[in-house]
């Protein structure tokens, strides 16, 4: 039974002795039961502070007694002692979740500002006392940057392709994969160098890696952005030039589509996102809001990229392009896709196999990202 | 994370009307039909009938039209009908009427999130710190768009308040964690994680992230059994799926290059377990084992 509906029974006469009331079947410690009746009867009689002591003491006897606490709660609110009281309305929803004049309350007293309810000091683990002293130290170091805009401390560099998979692969037999690892290694060093940002690689050597495998690493790392180095080719020699590409819903052109809906189909564990009926998912909202964030932010630095090219390559600038890229949209940052040159034109071939091209290609990525 | 509101709902004759009359009610007038219009709507509300409930908060406002908590009820009411527009008229009309109430700015600023605008939900959240510097969620909000912007010691000083007002959300710890790792502190993020982990076992995004601690400090096994973890509560997990299959193939690399072949396969295969589209696994497997 129900401990509201035997109250209310009980004030509907259906119980008249006393003793019931004391029956162990009911699953009440006495004196907790007989303390939050004279709790609910000091409230009726507006001594709340009475009330408060009587209730303390039968939470105390009997703390999973949500009636209790709800009371406590009335209590608290007659004194306005709210902070207290919201104490003692989650209390009761926690132990009853279904007890929604205790959820009723909470809501309505919160609404607006309530006071705070001071805290019990626990002793340090060894961890904690740890993690002080980590936070002093660093914070000794980093300091506070206001305002939104994006902050980039790390980076992630992917070498497109590799061991099996060459890429695209020249008239001349320069390969994809190893101009990629090459630009990859060497943009590494030059961070490496400068020390501002912290770099990490998805592939050192000639192996292969999934795709999903290079965005875990960005992941691995907490970068704050994901650069995947690739060389453009075609099947007409003529097409040459630089361009640089980032994931959005709808993709930029029907060329972008095409290559988004290839990447895509190779991957399975995407988790659709099933809304639920009747509830609005904050958490939801905030990934969607990130996601959306990041790539506006792809965009930002897509151009940004695309603009160091045109100013340093000597190769034609094709511009930004978006599609939905599956390893683009795993990252959980913001994520761009290089695409310096066209292997399958002799002139741009003939560029990326000299040293002096690739540190220039180099430099504008990482002038890009200064 | 906890937002008031969503779940609300009262059996009527649970309902002290006395106390709802001094809460609920803005005005004398009708304060008998709208306070029962009010216990109506949240029971519909709680039992989850939508329409039902909102047809008595809207009859209740008409009544009593600058009863605030009708007006927020209305609001998160049209959020679950998917009624945006409607929700964020509610919540203005509230802000207008009470500049100190804090749950309308929220969700203010929660729908200007899910507009997409930023700056504007940023706005919000400042104003609920103003009015109340308690607001564990006005906090929670502010740090975390600053997590967003990957500024994380603006989110850490944020998230740090959010989690002093009410450390009861895995929510709060898990992104005040988040920010200590994007700041390289490694015990305060591992603290963090294991907070949100207190408060909610089966978050499987903490578990993911406390792997990788593990894993970039050279506690490899126990970065595997954090991953294992969270597929044992969701086999599907796709972070874990793929956070396993990288390690297993990379330990498989690895090995290979050091002359141990065996191990390798054992490592692709493992990867295959979990991941059986992985293509470098797939790829080796073929090419060297079975004797090859």
């Amino acid at each position: 039974m129900d401990r509201r509906l035997f109250i209310k029974l009980l004030s509907q006469g259906a119980f008249v002795s006393y003793g019931l009331l004391k029956c162990p079947v009911l699953g009440w410690s006495e004196s907790a039961f007989d303390l939050a009746l004279e709790g609910q009867d000091l409230i009726q009689k507006k001594d709340f502070p009475k009330a408060i002591k009587a209730l303390q003491e039968a939470v105390r006897i009997d703390p999973k007694s949500d009636w209790a606490f709800g009371l406590l709660g009335r209590a608290h609110l007659g004194l306005d002692q709210k902070a207290e009281a919201v104490a003692a309305f989650r209390q009761a929803v926690r132990l009853n979740p279904s007890d929604t004049y205790s959820r009723m309350m909470i809501e309505i007293t919160t609404q607006k500002p309530i006071p705070r309810l001071a805290k019990k000091e626990k002793p340090l683990t060894d961890l904690e006392k740890e993690a002080i002293h980590e936070e002093e130290e660093m914070l000794k170091k980093l300091h506070a940057e206001k305002g939104l805009d994006y902050k980039v401390k790390r980076v992630v560099i992917d070498a497109g392709h590799g061991g099996f998979d060459p890429g695209a692969v020249g008239q001349k037999g320069l390969k994809e994969k190893e101009v990629t690892l090459d630009l990859a290694l060497k943009l590494h060093e030059r961070l490496a160098r400068e020390g501002k940002i912290k770099s990490f690689l998805t592939r050192t050597g000639d192996y292969y890696i999934p795709l999903s495998a290079r965005t875990v690493t960005a992941n691995q790392f907490q970068a704050d952005l994901f650069i995947s180095i690739h060389i453009n080719a075609n099947k007409n020699r003529q097409p040459s030039g630089s361009e640089t590409y980032f994931c959005s819903e709808k993709a930029s052109s029907a060329e972008a589509e095409k290559v988004a809906a290839l990447e895509n189909s190779v991957l399975k564990y995407d988790e659709s996102y099933k809304k639920k009926q009747g509830y609005i998912d904050i958490e939801e909202i905030l990934f969607k809001f990130e996601q959306n964030l990041n790539w506006s932010e792809s965009g930002e630095f897509a151009k940004a990229f695309q603009e160091r090219f045109k100013k340093r390559l000597p190769l034609k600038s094709r511009g930004v392009h978006s599609a939905n890229f599956y390893v683009l949209r795993r990252a959980k940052m913001p994520a761009i896709l290089l695409e310096t040159g066209f292997i399958s034109n002799p002139d741009d071939e003939a560029m990326l196999e000299q040293p002096a091209f690739r540190e220039k290609i180099v430099d504008a990525v990482a002038r890009g990202l200064a | 994370m906890r937002i008031r509101g969503q779940g609300s709902g009262i059996r009527g004759e649970y309902i002290f009307l006395a106390i709802m009359l001094f809460f609920c009610c803005s005005t004398v007038v009708a304060a008998a039909d709208v306070n029962e219009l009010i216990f109506q709507g949240a029971d519909y509300h709680y039992k989850g009938n939508l329409e039902k409930a909102v047809s008595s908060f809207e009859q209740a406002v008409k009544l009593d039209p600058e009863n605030e908590y009708a007006h927020n009820q209305l609001g998160i009411l049209y959020g679950k009908k998917d009624e945006f527009d409607k929700a964020f008229r509610e919540f203005l009309t509230v802000a207008d009427i009470d500049r100190q109430n804090t749950f309308a700015f929220l969700w203010l600023g929660i729908l200007n999130l899910r507009k997409g605008e930023m700056n504007q939900a940023f706005e919000m959240f400042n104003k609920i710190i103003q009015i109340d510097p308690n607001s564990a969620d006005g906090y929670y909000f502010l740090g975390t768009i600053y997590n967003f912007r990957r500024n994380p010691v603006m989110a850490i000083e944020y998230l740090k308040k959010a989690r002093n007002a009410d450390s009861g959300e895995a929510d709060t710890h898990f992104r005040l964690a988040k920010a200590f790792h994007n700041a390289d502190m490694i015990a305060n993020a591992l603290l963090e994680y294991n907070k949100t982990l207190e408060i909610k076992p089966s978050y499987t995004k903490a578990l993911n992230e406390i792997g990788w601690i593990y894993y970039n400090t050279g506690k490899k096994e126990a970065a595997i059994d954090q991953w294992k973890k969270t597929l044992k509560i969701n086999s599907k997990d796709s972070d874990a799926v793929l956070n396993l299959a990288k390690v297993y193939n990379d330990f498989a690399w690895d090995a290979f290059t050091s002359g141990g072949r065996k191990d390798a396969l054992k490592y692709w295969q493992k990867t295959l377990n979990i991941n059986p589209d992985n293509k470098a696994a797939k790829y080796y497997i073929e090419k060297y084992g079975s004797g090859k």
